[in-house]
Order: C-alpha cells, then structure tokens, then sequence
C-alpha cells in the first residue's frame, strides 16, 4: 500500500475529486438510466402500476412486432444509405474546399450554414418545399418543361469540352479532361449555344403538367423503401455533410505536403494522388466520419419526429421513434417494457454495427 | 461565528414560519393559454380567495399528455391540471386523478345540471366525473359570403345535405382565386360524418367498422372534392392548416371549429363571413365535441395538501362569472348551458359572435360525441389518416383505402 502514501495519495485524492462532477453525471444520466432501463426491459411496466417481472416477454414481442421490423429495416438502411452518401459527399466537397479558390471562406461558410441551423427548423422549412406545390416539385417542373435546354447544354458542354481538349492534345499540351480553363470557355459555349438555339425557336418548351411528386404524405415506396424515408434521408444528408466536411477539412490539413510532392516526382495525375494520397492518408478521419455517421444515423429521431405529423407512421418510423412511440405516441398508458427493450437493442445494435464496420471496413489506422 | 450561525438559523425560521402561512394552488396548462388564464385570475379568481393563498399559472410548452403522465407518475402534478377529452381515460385510469364527485355534491356554485350534459359525459369514466370542463368546440361549416355572392350560389344553411352541401361548394369553386373547399386528408373531420352516415366506432364483435358500407359511403363522398377536383388540400394551397386558407381568402369554406375566430378576427377583421351546421346525412348529424378540462391529482400527490381550497379554485375559474369573462372576450366557448341566454349567444352582434353562437348550439345537437378514441388509442386515427392520405393522392380508391384501413386496424386490435 506504499503507492497510498505521501504526495501520491494526494494527487489521486485531488484527481478524483475533479472527476466527481463528470462520475455524477455519467452516473445518473449514463449508468444509472442505462441499467434502469436494462432491468425495464424485463419488465411489465406502465409508469403507475410496479413493475412486473416478464422474462424474455418484451423481447419476443419486439420481433412479433411488423412495426418493429419495419422500423429496423428503416434504421439499418437509412444508416448505410446517409452514412455512404454523406461521407462520399463530405469528402469531396472538402477536398473542393481545401484549394486555393477565389471566395474560398464565403464557400466554407455557406457549405457550413446547414449545420448550425436547427434540425427542427430546418425540419419545417423542408416540411414546406416538399408541398405539393412546393420549391422543390417546382423546380422539377422547371427542368421537365425545359427538359430540350438542358441536355442541349450538357450536349454542348461536352462536345465542345471534347473538342478543345483534342485540340489541345493535338498542340502538344498536357491537358487532362477536365481543364478547368477549358471547362469555363465550354459552360460559356454551351450557354451561349442553348441560348442562341432557343432564340431561334429550334428548342422550345414543352409543355408538360406540372410535376406532382407527393413527397411525405404518402405510403408509397421505391426501391422498398417509403418514399418519406428517401426525403428524410436527403434532408439528413443535407444537414450533416458540412459538419463531416470540417472533419475532413481539418485531416486534409495534416496530410504531409512531402507526399504530394514524391508523388508529383513520379509523375502521378491528380487522380493518382487523391486515390494513393489524400484517401489512405484521411482514413483515421474517415474512420471517425464514419462510426459518427453510422451512430448519428442509427439514432436518429428528431427529423422523423418532425415529419411524423405529415408522413404516415409506417413510413418514416425508426427504431429511436419507435421507442418513443411506445412511450407516448401508441394511446394508453406508456409501454415502459417495450420501449426500454426496443431502446436496449438499438444500444446493441448500435455497437455491434460499429464493430462490423470497423473489422471490414475503413479501420483508424492510415497505413 | 457563532452569532452569524444563529442570525441565520433565525431567518430561515421566520422564514419558514411565512412559507406556512402562504399557499400556493399551481395551475398548469398550455403555454398559449397564459395571458388570458393570468388576467382571469387576477380580475376573478384571486379577489375572492383568503389573502394568503396565491393562484400561480403555470405554462406547459411540451407535449401536454406527455408532460403531465410523467408528473403524475413521479408524484410531483400540479395542484390543477388541464385534462384534454382526448386523453382523459387514459390519465383517469393511472389511478392518480382523483374524482371530482363529492365535492360537486357539495358545492353551492357548481351543479352537475349546470354544465352541458356531452360536456360531462366527456369526462366521465365509470360513472364518475373526474374533470369540470373549462371550455369546448366542436365543428361547423364556415362559409366566405362575398365569394358565394360573387358566384351567385345560395349560402350553405342547416338544412344542407351532403349532397347539397357539396352541390353548392362545386359551383363556388373559382380557380384560380379561390377553391371552393379546404380540406385536410384529416380523421378529425372525416370520422364525425362517418359515424352519422351510421357507421359504429366498432363492430359489435369488436372489429374495425370501416369496410362497412356506410364507412366507405361517407370515405367516397368525403375525399370528393380532392378527387373530383373542387376543392384542395392546405399544402396545396401554401398553407399550414385549412383555417388560414380561409383567412387569406384562397378557399370558399372551411370545416374548422371556434377555434377559427381569433386567426379571422386578426388576419381579416371586416371578412363578411358565416358560419352553419355541419351537413345532414339521411337527416342525421355527427359532430365531434373537443374540450378540456381542470382536473385535480389524488390528496397523496397534492401539492398543496388543501383539496377544499383546490376545488374552490376550479369553482371559480368555471364560476359563471368566469365563463361570461372568457366568453365576452370572445377566447372561447364556455362550458355552462345558462350562457346560450348571454347576449353574446343569444343575440350575436356580427359574424364573429354569431360563429360563436352556431359552435355552442352545434355542440348541444344530437350526434355530437367527445373526441376520444378510448379504447383503442391513437392507432384507431392513425389508420383512418393513412387511409385518408391515400384516398386524397389518388393511391387508393375510397374503398381500397378504407379496406385496407379495417385490415390494419383489425391487426392492432389482435396484438
């Protein structure tokens, strides 16, 4: 019992005393919840009456329940689905944002305005453009009628893209396909193109009933998935891809410059250096995006929550809503039992996918 | 040192000696309800209460229900808490509300025959009253006059029928300015004309009613005018709710309840405006009553430990005093039958109280049942909504959607 002697004793004492505050909350609002719910789990339980010991009974009905696995086959592909999509899209919108461009902040800060704004406001705005008559079918209906100027314009952006970098190859310069001067003198061939083509009256609208995709009030699927759980996902995306952005930013910081430059040495192409550079060097970072992703995903509830009050139950319920809605959504006094043990399997479910992910998929270590 | 201890042991005393003597009846309710609830205690309430006792009103910005299972289960309710007839079974079956009956027996203001018989109904689980209702609404049709005039079509009278009724909404219809209906996919407006074309909130053998004939009559002549196109839904029009299509005059008529009033007195003070009872069907009528009530926990989780002084409280607060208040302030409806002689309901001065008088009368009117989905529980309006969105989109015919609404229900009703 030496080490309890003298200035050690003391530090530990002082050590532990600074920890008290984080052990209290950890204790009530972490173990003391976690283990209360635990033991819920295995009971029959409404608030009001004691509860009842049940076994196993809560559990069996769970997955006796088609609302239960409905809202599991919700979370696990709402969860890889967003999870992919925004760390794909975090990425390269970070790696966008990480050269040297004119308006470079105003760029950051805009990509990043999602993000701070709140999920319930943002959830209500997204509520509104998703109306029948709302931005987004509007803007559906914009791009159906003018549907001839659009592919005239990706039409012309590629034929002329194409023919300046053959031009140019045929000069003897190094240029790669998407030469972004190239590129600027092509977007303005193309416009000036579509505009003179629409001048002439060769392209004209065509008119077509206004788009009227039903967005949220509807039970309808695609894919097998609810149409309502689609818009969810990309207003989830929407919201979450800034914050894995500044993630990826920050990693993109730390990558050493020697590397691009041995690389460069080699003679490798831009792509090269992204794909044996820049990737392998974020994966710790990726490793982070990732688990957050699929943890943020797998929990999530308050965009479903939200849209609850539109979309119908079974199209949009996840597992977080799902223990919600057996504590106060279903009617009749709240089913203590159910929701714990639905909110005990998200818990494992939660670790187990991360643990997968991080034995077959991206692990933290960069090499 | 020591005379600093005992200065402060000696204040805390004194202290404490004044926190006896002062009692504090905390009422919670709905944020919104605030500014009307505090000027109605201060003005009616508080002056004819001992000195020592202090009313506080305490809003509730949550989830109400929520809120209040939660205080009830961990013994710490108000001392008056609203009781929505929506929820009330099951807030009455937790055991933890106490009934009202004996102190109404007793009580020189407050008589069982004093208050609207569906209003005490609505409150009533196994044959005793557990909340006195503080107000209600039900629902009527609000009709826009200048756009009926503009057309040239009859305004809607109580003698309407479905069909009638729907006859004239088809010829207001004046796209682009104005649809001839708002109408939500929404279960609280559908079911009451269900129930009156004779469908039963159940089967006899416990099943869910909505394949029946009558079920899918009232669902076909229900989502009419999305289908058939002479009306439109809120979203449609850019709206959040019907009401306000009504409002910014984008709709002809509206089925909404007194609820209405205020958001029209604010957003369109000089619209010419009426308002009448909701359609007959083979001469009968539903209708759905809404209302909330004050309710009082069981003596072992009272607060204040004062039933008496609790009670007395509620009396006041539903005083008639209180409720001309509350009605010549044009809030809300009230819940005592002997108003319908105040002369805001008996001879309605504009619009605005005549809308008023029509709610009040329409409540009273057989066919009007509590808006209450015990025992069955929200799953009950949770497939009629499905269903309902679906009929509305074009998903489903109205009897595929209905069908398909009894399926489910019958699945909820097995588990």
């Amino acid at each position: 019992m030496s080490w309890l002697k003298g200035p050690r004793r003391n530090e530990i004492f002082w050590a532990f005393l600074f920890l008290l505050p984080l052990f209290w909350t950890l204790g009530v609002a972490f173990a003391y919840a976690f283990f209360r719910a635990l033991w819920w789990s295995f009971c029959d339980y409404n608030l009001f009456a004691p509860p009842e010991f049940a076994g196993f009974t809560n559990y069996a009905r769970l997955f006796a329940d088609p609302r239960f696995l409905r809202a599991l086959f919700h979370s696990l592909s709402f969860a890889i689905i967003v999870t992919f999509t925004q760390t794909s899209l975090a990425l390269l919108l970070a790696i966008a944002l990480n050269q040297k461009i004119r308006g470079l902040t105003f760029f950051r800060a805009a990509f990043y305005t999602p993000s701070i704004l709140s999920s319930v406001i943002v959830g209500l705005i997204f509520i509104w453009f998703t109306y029948r008559r709302g931005v987004v079918n509007f803007l559906l209906s914009v791009v159906r009628t003018h549907h001839l100027h659009v592919l005239s314009f990706l039409g012309l952006l590629a034929l002329v893209q194409f023919m300046l970098v053959c031009w140019g190859r045929r000069r003897g310069l190094p240029v790669q396909v998407l030469d972004p001067v190239y590129l600027w003198v092509s977007l303005l061939a193309a416009g000036l193109g579509t505009w003179v083509f629409s001048h002439l009256h060769i392209l004209q609208p065509k008119p077509t009933p206004p788009v009227d995709i039903i967005w949220l009030e509807t039970a309808e699927k695609f894919l097998g998935i609810p149409r309502p759980l689609w818009a969810i996902m990309a207003l989830n995306i929407g919201t979450t891809v800034p914050t894995m952005m500044l993630f990826f930013l920050a990693g993109l910081q730390d990558v050493p410059r020697e590397l691009y430059e041995a690389a460069e040495l080699d003679g490798a192409s831009r792509w090269a250096k992204l794909w044996y550079v820049t990737i392998p060097a974020l994966r710790p970072v990726m490793f982070l995006v990732i688990t957050l992703g699929l943890i943020g995903t797998l929990q999530m509830f308050d965009q479903a929550a939200i849209t609850s009050g539109v979309a119908p139950l079974d199209s949009i319920v996840t597992l977080a809503y799902y223990v919600y809605w057996n504590m106060f959504g279903a009617g009749g006094l709240p089913r203590v039992g159910m929701a714990s043990a639905a909110a005990i399997f998200l818990a494992v479910l939660t670790l187990v996918v991360v643990l997968i992910q991080r034995r077959v998929g991206v692990r933290e270590k960069a090499w | 040192m020591k005379r600093w201890f005992l200065a402060l042991v000696c204040g805390v005393l004194a202290f404490s000696a004044l926190g006896q003597e002062k009692i504090v009846i905390r009422i919670a309710g709905h944020s919104v309800d605030k500014p009307v609830k505090e000027a109605l205690i201060r003005d009616v309430v508080a002056p004819k209460l001992p000195p020592n006792v202090e009313v506080v009103f305490e809003p509730v910005v949550d989830d109400y229900k929520q809120w209040l299972l939660t205080m009830l289960a961990a013994g710490t309710p108000p001392d008056i808490f609203y009781v929505d007839v929506y929820w009330a079974e099951e807030v009455v079956r937790t055991g933890r509300v106490r009934a009202l009956d004996e102190f109404l027996a007793k009580s020189e203001i407050l008589k069982k025959e004093d208050l609207i018989p569906v209003l005490v109904q609505a409150f009533t689980v196994d044959g005793k009253l557990y909340a006195i209702s503080k107000d209600f609404n039900s629902l009527v049709v609000f009709f826009n006059k200048d756009m009926f005039d503009a057309k040239g079509v009859p305004y809607p009278t109580a003698e309407d029928d479905w069909e009638t009724l729907w006859d004239k909404v088809r010829r207001v219809h004046n796209p682009p300015e104005w649809v001839g209906i708002c109408l939500n996919p929404d279960f609280a407006r559908f079911l009451p004309f269900a129930f009156a074309a004779g469908m039963p909130f159940l089967n006899p053998d416990g099943t869910a009613p909505f394949a029946r004939p009558e079920a899918i009559r009232a669902a076909e002549w229900f989502s009419a005018p999305i289908r058939e196109g002479f009306g439109a839904t809120a979203a449609d029009l850019g709206v959040g709710w019907p009401g306000a299509a009504f409002v910014e005059e984008k709709a002809a008529v509206v089925i909404e309840g007194g609820w209405l009033i205020p958001p029209i007195r604010e957003g369109a003070p000089l619209m010419n405006f009426g308002t009448t009872f909701l359609p007959t069907i083979d001469g009968r009528r539903g209708n759905y009553l809404f209302t909330v009530g004050y309710g009082m926990p069981v003596e072992e989780i009272l607060p204040s430990k004062r039933p008496d002084l609790v009670w007395k409280v509620i009396e006041l607060l539903t005083s008639p005093e209180a409720q001309s208040y509350i009605l010549s302030i044009g809030h809300a409806i009230p819940s005592r039958a002997a108003l319908l002689s105040h002369p805001v309901l008996a001879s309605p001065a504009d619009p605005f109280q005549e809308a008023m008088r029509t709610v009040f009368v329409a409540t009273g009117l057989p066919g009007t049942v509590p808006f209450s989905f015990a025992p069955v529980g929200s799953v009950y309006h949770i497939v009629v909504a499905e269903a309902l969105t679906k009929m509305f989109t074009g998903e489903l015919s109205p009897a595929a959607a209905m069908q398909e609404a009894a399926e489910k229900l019958n699945k909820e009703l097995k588990r």
